[in-house]
């Protein structure tokens, strides 16, 4: 039984040069203890499903379908008033850039309560003070800290600040989107192994979303490569990372920099922007794809299984199928 | 006046014993506090030709380093040469002949670019400050240097604004503002941190084949180790100040000697994958 459950689901954005899919079509699950990445470039859509998945899309954005099963319920159709109880206390996210998700003129313990007190206007300041320093302690910041302002803080400090947030209420899902991208190497690889720490201990679920595949491969069990809207691989990191078979996969992962010797890059020659106007269910890729034939830009790709927990989305299932 | 011969043997650049402090200033907001010492003391000399990254985590001084180096800030004490002359009480005819030899790309193209110059704006202004060419042949020169940093057709750029790019052309057209006009020594000031791996990429071939064709001088600051080690001949690794380590990314990367640098190499997220 999965925690959350999101079946084809498609957002887009009303703009200027008219509907634009950000996120097209797709589906995955996720279960509890299985941390799952969402890796991409900027604009494929991948913080869209996380603001989707907390109810925070912009007022420009339509859910044009699909349903998210979670606790019993598709949070597709809850109105504002519904989503007021679920976010924060089931559902909690942890924000890009900490240094602007914090209130600069509150305390940061008072910022933490006010998350405990709208889900439990009733608790006593007692309790109230214990939880906040339960969360401070989980997040190992010094309680004499507690009562600093955010300036007085450093960045890794407000981004541990951030999870306590997102930690207050024990929410059943946690959504976390770049929580590491504005913070140093160092810095990060604290914040990450909290976060793996925190997340196995409590057992929840978490969608980790990043552009960067080596952080995502340090947190995640199962991953899901996007490319402009569309999920174009998925499957355990293991599997992805070792065999990947979709063209746009290659690419990322030929582009990465590590500090082993032995691996080569393969520079990419990405020029165009997908077209994000484009039919529904058509692959986005098929603009930089160097394998694409012209079927791929009329024909609608279909999901390949490689083996039970490792699929790609592709028109040419020999491609997938027989190279490795 | 000053001239500087590129023929010349010897370090492009070479800082000695270079400090910087910051004094922060009293406000209504907060007290006036102690010194900051960005830099301690540091030595550092860069070859004719060469890629050299300074790698760091923040505020240990690898920004500061580039921002003394083409002068945009005053060391507190210490030497800075170039092609061996001192640079630090450069003035007039002088100082505007080392601007076009010093060069530097900023982190963030969404910041660097003036929204309100278009393209050819932007790479002309070099062109006007130091009078070089005609108006025909600066014409050119801009459309020419736009097809170099990979802006193909150059001319159909020309007229465009910041907003109507990508970060990663955004990125391109500030290369390109750096090099037109051929300077021996560019600072690149984590130029690709805030893009996308797969235009990052892109960009440390555009700098490799830039420093063929010109035979310019980088210095390559970043966070990222495993960049520094793809892009640079030689790595500097600085930590609160200090420089604590020189040698090919290689050689650090193989066999780090200061505990910050295995600390640093520790701590880069990494995973095994076949190629």
């Amino acid at each position: 039984m999965s925690l959350l459950c999101v079946k084809n689901l498609s957002v887009g954005y009303e703009t200027k040069a008219g509907l634009i899919k950000a996120v097209d079509n797709i589906s995955f699950d996720l279960e509890k203890g299985r941390p799952l990445g969402f890796v991409g470039e900027s604009g494929c859509g991948k913080t869209t499903i996380g603001m989707t998945l907390m109810g925070l899309l912009p007022d420009n954005a339509v859910l044009l379908g699909g349903s998210m099963e979670f606790a019993g319920k598709d949070l597709a159709l809850l109105s504002e008033a519904q989503w007021r109880a679920v976010r924060g206390s089931e559902v909690a996210m942890i924000f890009q850039a900490a240094m602007n998700a914090l209130n600069p003129v509150y305390r940061v313990d008072d910022q933490v309560k006010e998350a405990i007190v709208t889900h439990n206007p009733d608790i006593c300041d007692s309790d109230l003070n214990k939880r906040v320093q339960e969360l401070f302690d989980l997040v190992e910041i010094p309680q004499e800290r507690i009562h600093d302002y955010p300036h007085e803080y450093s960045g890794g400090m407000k981004q541990r600040v951030i999870i306590a947030m997102a930690l207050a209420c024990s929410p059943d899902l946690i959504v976390a989107d770049e929580p590491t991208t504005a913070l140093d190497v160092i810095v990060q690889d604290q914040i990450l192994k909290g976060l793996k720490e925190i997340q196995s201990k409590f057992n929840t679920g978490l969608i980790f979303i990043s552009h960067d595949i080596a952080v995502v491969a340090s947190v995640c069990e199962d991953i899901c490569v996007m490319y402009g809207g569309q999920i174009v691989e998925k499957g355990r990191c293991k599997e992805v990372f070792s065999k990947p078979r979709h063209p746009y996969t290659k690419t990322l992962l030929g582009a990465y920099l590590s500090l082993d010797n032995e691996e080569s890059i393969v520079i990419p020659e990405m020029g165009e922007m997908p077209d994000l106007t484009m039919k529904s269910g058509c692959c986005r890729f098929s603009v930089n794809c160097t394998v694409c034939s012209t079927a791929c830009r009329t024909d609608r790709p279909q999901w390949i299984d490689i083996s039970p927990t490792h699929q790609a989305l592709c028109c040419d299932e020999g491609f997938i199928k027989d190279k490795p | 006046m000053t001239r500087y011969d590129s023929g010349k043997k010897g370090p492009l650049i070479e800082m000695k014993g270079v400090t910087k402090e910051y004094h922060p200033r009293k406000s209504f907001f907060s007290k006036a506090g102690n010194k900051v010492l960005a830099l301690n003391a540091i030595n550092l000399s860069i070859q004719r030709g060469e890629i050299f990254g300074l790698v760091g985590q923040s505020g240990s001084g690898k920004t500061t380093t580039g921002r003394l180096l083409v002068k945009l800030e005053e060391p507190t004490r210490g030497k800075i040469r170039l092609n061996g002359e001192r640079i630090n009480d450069l003035a007039g005819e002088a100082l505007k002949n080392f601007r076009s030899k010093v060069q530097m790309i900023f982190q963030d193209p969404y910041q660097s670019l003036n929204p309100h110059l278009s393209i050819a704006e932007t790479i002309l202004e070099p062109l006007m400050v130091h009078d070089i060419g005609t108006r025909e042949s600066r014409r050119q020169k801009v459309v020419d240097i736009l097809e170099t940093v990979g802006l193909k057709p150059g001319a159909d750029y020309y007229s465009r604004y910041p907003h109507q790019l990508s970060g990663g052309q955004r990125q391109r057209v500030a290369i390109a503002r750096a090099i037109v006009l051929e300077p021996e020594f560019v600072v690149a000031d984590e130029p690709t941190s805030m893009l996308d791996a797969t235009i990052a990429i892109q960009l440390f071939r555009l700098i490799t084949r830039i420093r063929e064709q010109f035979n310019m001088t980088f210095l390559f600051i970043t966070h990222n180790l495993a960049a520094a080690k793809y892009l640079c001949d030689r790595v500097a690794v600085i930590h609160e100040g200090h420089i604590v380590e020189v040698n090919t990314a290689e050689n650090i990367i193989k066999s780090p000697e200061h505990p910050y640098t295995k600390k640093l190499i520790q701590v880069q997220p990494g995973f095994r994958y076949n190629r």
